[in-house]
């Protein structure tokens, strides 16, 4: 009973260690190959639960999920020669697994320094047909999009690697061509400020002469109406005195004369020099007022 | 994410190759796996050649009273941790993707959660909490020139299937996308849109080339929103900035100040224009009720002189001949006997006579006046000396 059971317990055992190592799972994020003496037999495995003879078959399993990839900073001249430091990144992904495995023995290190080196190169000739402001600006799209279609074009076949996205993350300038537009930009603000000043200025004399323009119109006009009224006033009034002194022109020439008279010899500085022999002086002489 | 292997053990030629060193913490099965092979292999050397376990497991009657205590102590002990392992739970703030051998097989809410050991595996994801990813640097706008831009995102996961199996590290991967699209925007648009009104706009068209760069990379992950933080010109060149800025202050003052001119000068005008209209309003209506109080008067005077014009017109000249002599100096020349030369001097007698006729000078009229009545009496006096003198010697002469 005792070594049966001994013996019992220890197959039992076995056979579960044998189950265990007979199966394998592969996750949702990767997938398998399966290999043989180290021969390709089974590819693609796809995620979930698989089995495989124990101790003669090796399963080795690669991410397939998105990975990212950052290019360190290179110089690259654009076609007017330019010198730009252009940091960028990559994402791919293993498309085809058993490919990938031939290709870089499911090293994803060296499948990186492959991409690299061909981004690397594409990014170069890319640059190399564009002015800079074409990269910087316009093109951006266009030239990821080319690049990438471009690398996928040998990656998918050689390597078992898509790319799906390269991308530019920034463009610097080296130090000297970075002082040229240090220096463009603050001459063109210089611009604008002086443009600023001087439009004020014109602005605001526009401004005063507007209003002097408009003082002088305003005067004018309330000069023309004030003497039109002065005329009015003038016209009544002469044509009131006219009909009253026209009813006796006689005695209003005297009646206005003694009124002259009385105004103009008004002050102590007048002096008259009277001959004693006028009318008025005929009684001073002589009582009878006889000449 | 626990997921990041550290590519450092890819070169490793262990025969399990990746299998062996990837999964790290929160995958439990291999690890649990292994321990249960020890336990096993272990509880085996402990049994070794002891005993027996029918196939009815614990129900095989135990005749060895310790071997059979210690084989149950052991099947309690694996019992009791397949158990604990088969429990797990998921935080407010968490979602659970499950893979069942190694499949996709759901995602679990909130709250305490069963799971069959080894064969569940079991990644949490906290997908409540809003994470950020800042970006900042020197960059080049369309125009050539170059702009520093502070730029922070908001993101939180929104698929947490997604997130952990599609891309190895979403939130790497994001910030790459972000500084890749930030620049791409700010080398769309001008300087001065990305420093002044642009900016808002410039954080709309980030989020939305972000949002599609995840969509593209089946990150699952959802922009919540794009800062941008400050946009400012390259520190080398800010002076110059600065003085565009004083410039426009510049030529808004000079235009305020001509408009305060203008509202001053026009307004003061249209008054003036004001005074002069009523000044003229004042002299219409002056000379035409003055003209009319003249005529009355006039005619008032007309009407009397017609009944005695003689007497009327002889008292009216007396009368002004009175005035007019009682208010000035007079000088009487008798021109008969005077002969043919007089001499009069008139230089001595309008001095200090000439008194100014405006009649508006007030103090020192008075004075003037008194001294020029002293002078003038004094004057006269002489005249009239001289006068006499000159009748006395013609006088004598005649005689």
């Amino acid at each position: 009973m005792g070594p049966k059971g001994v013996l019992g317990l220890a197959g039992t055992l076995i056979v579960v260690l044998l189950v265990l190592s007979s199966v394998y799972i592969i996750p949702e994020t990767h997938r398998g190959v399966l290999l043989r003496f180290g021969e390709l037999v089974e590819t693609d495995i796809p995620a979930g639960l698989h089995f495989k003879v124990p101790v003669i078959d090796q399963v080795r399993e690669f991410d397939i999920r998105v990975l990212t990839m950052d290019l360190p900073s290179r110089q690259y001249l654009t076609t007017e020669k330019k010198p730009l430091d252009v940091d960028s990144y990559i994402a791919w992904k293993i498309r085809d697994v058993d490919q990938f495995y031939r290709a870089t023995g499911g090293d994803e290190f060296r499948a990186q320094s492959l991409l690299l080196s061909r981004v690397d190169n594409g990014l170069r000739d890319e640059f190399g047909i564009r002015t800079m402001h074409e990269v910087v600006s316009g093109q951006r799209d266009e030239l990821m999009h080319t690049l990438r279609d471009r690398v996928n074009e040998t990656s998918v076949d050689e390597f078992g690697i898509e790319v799906l996205d390269v991308r530019v993350k920034a463009i610097e300038l080296p130090g000297q061509v970075s002082e040229n537009v240090y220096r463009r930009m603050a001459t063109e603000r210089e611009k604008l400020a002086q443009e600023f000043r001087s439009r004020g200025r014109e602005l605001a004399e526009g401004i005063r002469a507007d209003a002097d323009r408009q003082r002088t119109v305003i005067l004018a006009e309330a000069f023309a109406e004030s003497e039109e009224t002065r005329g009015e006033g003038d016209r009544e009034a002469a044509s009131i005195y006219a009909d009253a002194y026209g009813s006796n022109r006689e005695f209003y020439s005297f009646y206005r004369s003694l009124q002259a008279y009385q105004n103009t010899f008004s002050g102590k500085g007048d002096i008259m020099v009277i001959d004693s022999d006028s009318d008025f002086m005929k009684f001073l002489k002589d009582p009878m007022g006889a000449k | 994410m626990a997921w990041n292997e550290p590519g450092g053990n890819r070169n490793d030629n262990d025969p399990w190759g990746t299998g062996g060193g990837r999964r790290g913490d929160d995958q439990g099965p291999p690890d649990l796996d292994e321990a249960l092979k020890k336990g096993i292999e272990k509880l085996n050397k402990m049994l070794g050649g002891k005993g027996s376990r029918g196939d009815g497991g614990g129900s095989g009657s135990s005749s060895s009273g310790g071997f059979g205590a210690v084989l149950a102590l052991g099947l309690l002990l694996v019992l009791g941790y397949v158990i604990y392992q088969s429990f797990y739970t998921v935080d407010e703030q968490e979602r659970a993707v499950v893979l069942r051998f190694g499949e996709f097989n759901r995602t679990e809410s909130p709250g305490l959660r069963f799971k069959v050991p080894l064969i569940d595996d079991v990644t949490k994801v906290r997908v409540t909490n809003v994470r950020t990813a800042e970006s900042s640097g020197q960059m080049l706008t369309q125009d050539e020139n170059l702009v520093t831009v502070d730029l922070q995102v908001q993101y939180r996961v929104e698929d947490a299937q997604a997130y952990v199996l599609n891309v190895r590290d979403s939130n790497q991967a994001l910030a790459f996308a972000t500084d890749s699209a930030l620049r791409h925007e700010v080398g769309s648009s001008s300087l001065d849109d990305v420093l002044t009104e642009g900016r808002a706009e410039l954080a709309v068209r980030v989020e939305q080339r972000l949002q599609r760069f995840l969509q593209e990379y089946g990150t699952g992950l959802q922009i919540v929103r794009v800062n941008v933080e400050s946009t400012q010109p390259p520190p080398a060149v800010q002076d110059a900035f600065r003085e565009v800025q004083r410039a426009r202050e510049d030529e808004q003052r000079v235009k305020e100040e001509a408009e305060t001119y203008r509202n001053k000068v026009v307004p003061e005008a249209r008054g003036q224009a004001q005074r002069m209209i009523e000044e003229a309003n004042a002299y219409k209506q002056e000379v035409i009720e003055r003209s009319r109080g003249e005529s009355s008067r006039f005619l008032e005077l007309l009407n009397v002189y017609e009944r005695a014009p003689e007497v009327t017109r002889e008292r009216m000249y007396l009368q002004a001949l009175e005035t007019v002599l009682s208010n000035t100096s007079k000088i009487f020349v008798d021109t008969e006997s005077s002969g043919n030369m007089m001499y009069l001097p008139l230089d001595r007698l309008t001095q200090g006579a000439t008194l100014p006729r405006g009649s508006l000078s007030g103090g020192n009229q008075s004075s003037n006046d008194r001294n020029a009545e002293v002078d003038i009496q004094e004057l006269t006096e002489q005249v009239i000396r001289e006068l006499r003198s000159r009748q006395e010697n013609n006088g004598r002469r005649s005689r």
